[in-house]
């Protein structure tokens, strides 16, 4: 954020907002601190452009010293850094905290002027909507306030549903179509296919055909995938048009699963015990003599 | 195994049984069984008569299965079925067992629901109860036909199976189960003496099994039948031969066939065509109902009753096998039986219509004359053209008038044609007054129409369908519209539609329309309907008015209330309107306009019913709406501006073009995600882009059909994919397409496949008699030869076929490919027959299709290996064969009965039962020359001399030799279903083969030992 706005103070000099005001402040005091050390060193002059990268410099090291004592800091579940922080991450950070009290007391310092007060504006607040809940009794007072009720409280909004009918059969068959044609696209990229023109395999994709052991299997018994399709079908429908009458659907879905039960084996003899036929006679064990 | 389902049935075209087990395969020879079936555990054996026990085999992997059938039964009546079946008792009568393939079984719980309404109808009207203890139905895979009937037992395609959601397959199927159950009374309990009587059952069947329909369907659809049958079987008659239902061949003479305009032989039934046979058996029910006119229905039932009755006593009689003759059925003995039961002498009909082919041709004109009141008819009858016969009797004309219907009863005379008939009603219609009709019913009319000094609203020449005819009668449009509305026959408001195609005119347009909006019409009328509203739509396109034909009527009947564009949800709970919405859009896409192109109206309006089809509320399946829709949208297809086969590019494709090949695109590829009943939307599909194909829309390749048309695909879409490349080498006189359909034909591991793509040719002959054509080469012309010779000798409906093309193509003349036989001499075409040049082949070809079966065997050159299962029919073991029927049809029955036998036991053994044990070499060749000496059983009519069937599909290299293996082999081999399974099911064959060898037949024969025997079989043969 703070790097942000530095680039963005040099060439926005024309009209610049209070918050650039300040942060063109800051980088001032930042760069005349370089251009002091610079002197201490011993330079007489510099070029812009090197005292503009050691200023970045500067800045950088300082917001890194800056973050990782707070991340020491917060470490140890405290919300304000202490001087031991700052002195481990000035020493991870490589700097030898050792000989800081003796630059400290270098004689040949240039004082610097304190920075020119400004102060950061107040961000604006956004605009108050509906009333602020006051904080429960047992929530201690030094807990923050309740954001405003917009962040927080999710507000329903809906449309009025569909009921025309017209738009409704549109809406769901253009709606089938795209699902159709899009399925039937992606099986056709990413399967055998056969085009009708010869030149041209991209247009009229049909996807080609595979011979089965049972081929009367698939177009004898109604398809699995058919009546799951149905029953999404019917779900969807059951959300957009809320609540045409649903009277077949049921009957439907009762027959198809009735007559698709896997249990086919099972409801074969048992059912009615009395039925004498000699094909469900159970199977007779052949006689030892024909063994010899 | 059982994983794979796979399983193994008999069948065959007529007496078929000698290819797969040793019998004298004939209908007239009877005897009692007891049969003995060892199977693999994991599958169920169903075959004839009662299962008595099932015991497990001493290693406990396989069962037997011991079958009695009590009842004397001829050995062509007897069949079998192996699988891993499903068992479903019937729930209603429990001596009923059904059998489906697995995973089946909800369908066939569906499906059999019905059944036991049909036993009662028959065992009712017959007054006899059902003459086997139980009865079995079979639904297998790759069915030779749809259905066939056997002794207490049918076999029936699995594609018959259905469930409760499909509509149209509903009144199939129960028609399919309710005629091989017709079949079982006539037809396999009794049996017939002769080929020739075979008109008797054929015909009686039919005729129950159409009462049974009147009463299950209602009398409309009944009559629709028959009027459906008379018209094809007279169109049949008319167009290509006459159907002779008993001929009657002169003793000696050979040559002299009783039907020298056909080219087939009619002295065996695997001789006829297919078609022919159909139709056969559609003119045997036909004169049957004749018969039932003249002597009425109470007498006819009596008959049957009479038949059965005697029938029955005679199979109680065990040990008197003189009495079973009682059980056949002969032409002689029928009309015998009429004539004792009722007192009529019907000989004259039956020599009219049974002893004589041909049908009666009438043309009809009239004039009224006013003065006298009188109504002058011309009959003219056209009895000199092929087909036709003269008829001299009695006629019903009905003639409605103002005052009522009257019927006039007309003699045909030989010379008069004209017959004059009073009328009632003077012409006084400015009284308002009720039009009394036929039935009594009075109706309003509005007679604005008609002839203002006639009295005469229309006029029908024989309005029962009393004779098997054609009639063309000429009245005006307004009385063909006024018959259309107001006659309450079906049969004469068909007429009345098919009139009206000839009178395009806003009157014929209105009754149209009024009918296709007549709830009370019958559904067929009304689909008949639309097809001719949309030919009067396009005849009158320069003067119609208003939206195109129909449509307004759909979107008042089927579209919803608030938005008209928009169709409403399925509900095909109304039948007939769901026949009604299936048809209209097939009807409407046809129409045209001025520039011959379908209106762009049209072609949105089926786009939005494709769009807007919601059949998620519907209860049943609306998958043959789909099709039909596609179906419409291939109607709507018109020519392309003409651009050659290259040069065809999705750029170039017309805007309409592409939105139905867009939405056909989407079908069939939602198709392989979401397959629908018997796949018909991919049939509908497959016929649509060769639609597109032949109008120049897409370019014409055969590569997709190909990929359909190949084995593994479901039947019906094969077929699809079938007729569309028999189109291709039509249209694009492709000779290499027809060498890969031939291939097929050859190859084909089903046999309902390979006859479908002959009869497809048949009816669209690629290349035309006497016209030049790059497909007319001598290759084909052998190719075919050689089919009919030697290829099919185990499937006669196959070889008749191939007889069949062979005669579309090229007629009976030599065809025009082939080189002139001697260029240096001049053959005179009459004695074509007599030239003997061995190198004349398409010689013998014509002489062969003109009389397939006589001149089959004597060719040696050219039959090499048909030859070898023919030739001992055609007369060396002449003698043996009779002998051996003098003395042995008891004795084959009583070695399992217990009675000793006069042949020696083991002959009577194997012919009687299938056995189980195994036997060593040299038996096994005794009883293979036992059996080629005894099968041809030359004494009967029945038995073809030159071919037959097997049980089995086999390789179609040295077909006769593998037939004859399998089928001797078989019965006397453990593992015989396992045997011939594996030829069945080709794809798994060695795999499979070595498993089960390993498991299975080693405790009974080392497989050296067994194939020994093979090879001792083979090198015999």
């Amino acid at each position: 954020m703070v790097e942000a706005s530095c680039f963005a103070v040099r060439p926005g000099r024309g009209g610049a907002t209070a918050a650039e005001n300040y942060f063109a402040a800051r980088r001032r005091t930042l760069q005349v601190a370089a251009s002091a050390l610079l002197t201490e060193a011993g330079f007489e002059a510099t070029e812009y452009a090197a005292l503009e990268t050691l200023t970045e410099m500067l800045q950088s090291y300082i917001s890194e010293v800056g973050r990782s004592a707070r991340a020491l800091c917060e470490h140890t579940a405290r919300t304000h850094p202490v001087p031991s922080d700052l002195l481990l991450c000035l020493s991870e950070m490589g700097f030898d905290v050792e000989a800081l009290p003796a630059y400290a007391k270098r004689t040949h310092r240039i004082a610097l002027s304190a920075p020119p007060t400004s102060h950061l504006p107040n961000t604006p607040k956004g605009l108050p909507t509906g009333q602020r809940r006051a904080r429960p009794q047992y929530i201690p007072a030094h807990y923050p306030e309740f954001p405003d009720p917009h962040t927080y409280i999710r507000t329903p909004t809906y449309r009025e549903p569909l009921t025309e009918y017209q738009v409704l059969r549109e809406r769901s068959a253009a709606q089938r179509r795209d699902v159709e044609r899009a399925l039937t696209r992606f099986v056709a990229k990413t399967g055998p296919t056969y085009s009708l023109f010869d030149p041209d395999p991209a247009a009229f994709p049909l996807i080609s055909c595979q011979p089965s052991a049972n081929a009367y299997l698939s177009a004898l018994l109604p398809s699995h995938l058919a009546e799951e399709a149905a029953s999404l079908d019917n779900r969807d429908d059951d959300i957009t048009t809320m609540g045409v009458s649903e009277t077949g659907h049921g009957l439907e879905s009762a027959l198809s699963s009735g007559s698709l039960l896997p249990g086919m084996g099972a409801n074969r003899p048992g059912e009615e015990p009395p039925i004498d036929n000699p094909y469900l006679r159970p199977v007779r064990k052949p006689k030892v003599r024909r063994r010899k | 195994m059982a994983e794979r389902a796979a399983h193994v049935f008999s069948y065959g075209h007529q007496n078929a049984s000698r290819f797969w087990f040793p019998c004298i395969d004939s209908y007239s020879e009877l005897c009692t069984w007891k049969m003995e079936f060892t199977v693999d555990a994991s599958m169920v054996a169903v075959s004839n008569g009662d299962l008595t026990e099932t015991i497990y085999t001493s290693d406990m992997r396989r069962k037997t299965f011991h079958y009695t059938l009590p009842t004397p039964t001829a050995a062509s009546n007897i069949s079998l079925a192996v699988g891993p079946f499903e068992i479903l008792v019937d729930p209603n009568m429990h001596e009923v067992t059904h059998f489906c393939l697995p995973h089946l079984l909800p369908l066939l719980k569906h499906t059999t629901t019905f059944l036991h309404e049909i036993f009662e109808f028959y065992e009712e009207i017959l007054t006899c109860r059902y003459p086997f203890s139980c009865y079995k139905t079979v639904f297998v895979d790759e069915a030779y036909t749809d259905a066939s009937s056997y002794a207490s037992m049918s076999i029936f395609s699995t594609s018959l199976l259905h469930g409760s959601s499909i509509v149209d397959q509903t009144p199939i199927t129960r028609k399919r189960t309710a005629k091989a159950l017709a079949q079982q009374f006539f037809g396999c309990f009794i049996s017939r003496i002769s080929w020739t009587d075979d008109w008797v059952l054929k015909g009686i069947s039919g005729y129950i099994y159409g009462l049974w329909m009147k009463k299950t369907f209602g009398s409309n659809e009944y009559n629709f039948w028959i009027k459906k049958w008379l018209t094809r079987v007279t169109d049949f008659e008319l167009q290509n031969s006459g159907i002779l239902l008993h001929p009657t061949f002169p003793s000696g003479k050979d040559k002299e066939s009783p039907t020298p305009h056909l080219h087939f032989s009619t002295r065996y039934p695997h001789t006829l065509p297919c078609e022919y046979y159909k139709l056969y058996q559609a003119k045997a029910h036909l004169v049957l109902r004749l018969i039932e006119n003249r002597i009425s229905m109470e007498f006819l039932l009596q008959v049957f009753n009479k038949l059965l009755s005697l029938a029955n006593t005679a199979s109680s009689q065990r040990y008197q096998s003189h009495m079973w003759s009682q059980m056949l059925l002969s032409t002689a003995g029928f009309l015998k039986s009429i004539s004792i039961v009722s007192g009529k002498d019907i000989q004259p009909l039956i020599r009219q219509w049974v002893e004589q082919s041909g049908v009666v041709k009438f043309f009809g004109t009239f004039v009224f004359n006013r003065k006298r009141n009188i109504l002058e008819l011309e009959l003219k009858q056209d009895c000199f053209s092929q087909g036709t016969q003269k008829y001299v009797g009695p006629l019903t004309v009905t003639v409605q008038e103002l005052d009522g219907s009257f019927n006039h009863n007309l003699q045909i005379e030989e010379n008069s044609t004209r017959h004059e008939i009073p009328c009632h009603s003077k012409s006084r219609r400015n009284k308002k007054k009720k039009i009394p009709l036929m039935n009594g019913e009075e109706v309003d009319m509005d007679l604005s129409a008609m002839d203002s000094d006639s009295p005469l609203l229309w006029i029908r020449v024989d309005p029962g369908m009393t004779l098997l005819r054609r009639i063309s009668f000429e009245q005006p449009d307004f009385m063909w519209q006024y018959q259309l509305r107001y006659e309450r026959s079906v049969a004469a408001q068909l007429e009345a539609i098919r009139a009206l195609e000839r009178y395009p005119t806003p009157a014929s347009r209105l009754a149209l329309t009024d009918i296709l909006e007549h709830e009370q019409c019958f559904y067929r009328v009304r689909l008949e309907a639309t097809q001719c509203l949309a030919k009067v739509a396009n005849a009158m396109v320069n003067t119609w008015s208003g939206p195109p034909a129909m449509k307004s009527l759909f979107t008042r009947m089927f579209c919803c209330k608030s938005c008209a564009n928009i169709i409403k949800t399925n509900n095909f709970s109304n039948f007939q309107g769901y026949f009604l919405q299936k048809n209209v859009p097939i009807a409407m896409a046809k129409q045209r306009d001025a520039h011959g192109l379908c209106p762009k109206e049209v072609l949105t309006f089926i786009l939005d019913l494709i769009k807007y089809n919601d059949n998620r509320k519907n209860k049943f399946s609306d998958n043959y709406y789909r099709a039909a829709l596609i179906e419409a949208l291939a109607n709507t297809i018109t020519p392309a501006v003409a651009a050659s086969n290259e040069s065809r590019t999705v750029e170039g494709l017309h805007p309409d073009a592409k939105l139905v090949l867009e939405e056909i695109t989407r079908f069939l590829n939602m198709e392989k995600l979401l397959p629908c009943y018997r796949h018909t939307v991919t049939a509908s599909c497959l016929r649509a882009v060769r639609v597109l194909q032949k109008n120049g829309h897409i370019p014409s390749e055969p590569g997709l059909f190909q990929a359909y048309a190949q084995y593994g695909i479901f039947i019906d879409v094969r077929l699809a994919a079938l007729h569309a490349l028999v189109d291709y080498t039509r249209v694009d006189t492709s000779s290499e397409i027809l060498q890969w359909l031939l291939h097929l034909v050859q190859n084909d591991p089903v046999s309902f496949v390979r006859h479908k793509i002959l009869t497809m040719l048949i009816e669209e002959p690629p290349l035309f008699r006497k016209s030049e054509s790059t497909l007319c080469t001598e290759a084909l012309v052998d190719q075919l030869w050689k089919l009919i010779n030697s290829g099919t000798a185990h499937d006669s409906r196959l070889r008749c076929d191939a007889v069949d093309l062979y005669h579309a193509l090229f007629g009976l003349g030599r065809p025009a490919c082939l080189p002139l036989p001697e260029l240096g001499l001049v053959v005179n075409l009459k004695e074509k027959k007599t030239v003997l040049n061995p190198t004349i082949k398409p010689e013998a070809g014509a002489a062969v299709s003109e009389n397939a079966s006589s001149s089959a065997g004597g060719k040696q050159s050219l039959v090499s290996e048909g030859a070898n299962g023919k030739e001992p029919g055609s007369g060396t073991s002449a003698s043996q064969g009779t002998k051996r029927k003098a003395d042995s049809p008891p004795a084959e029955v009583t070695g399992t009965e217990g009675v000793t036998g006069r042949q020696d036991d083991d002959n009577n053994e194997e012919s009687g039962k299938v056995k189980v044990r195994i036997r060593d070499d040299e038996e096994v060749d005794i009883n293979m020359e036992h059996d080629t000496l005894a099968s041809p059983k030359t004494g009967l009519e029945d038995y073809p001399s030159t071919q037959g069937s097997k049980p089995v599909v086999a390789g179609p290299e040295s077909p006769t030799t593998q037939a004859a293996r399998s089928a001797r082999a078989s019965p006397r081999n453990d593992h015989h279903h396992e045997h011939r399974k594996k030829k069945k099911k080709h794809r798994h064959k060695h795999k499979h083969k070595r498993r089960h060898d390993g498991r299975d037949s080693l405790p009974f024969l080392g497989s050296p030992a067994s194939a020994r025997s093979f090879n001792s079989l083979s090198t015999s043969d």
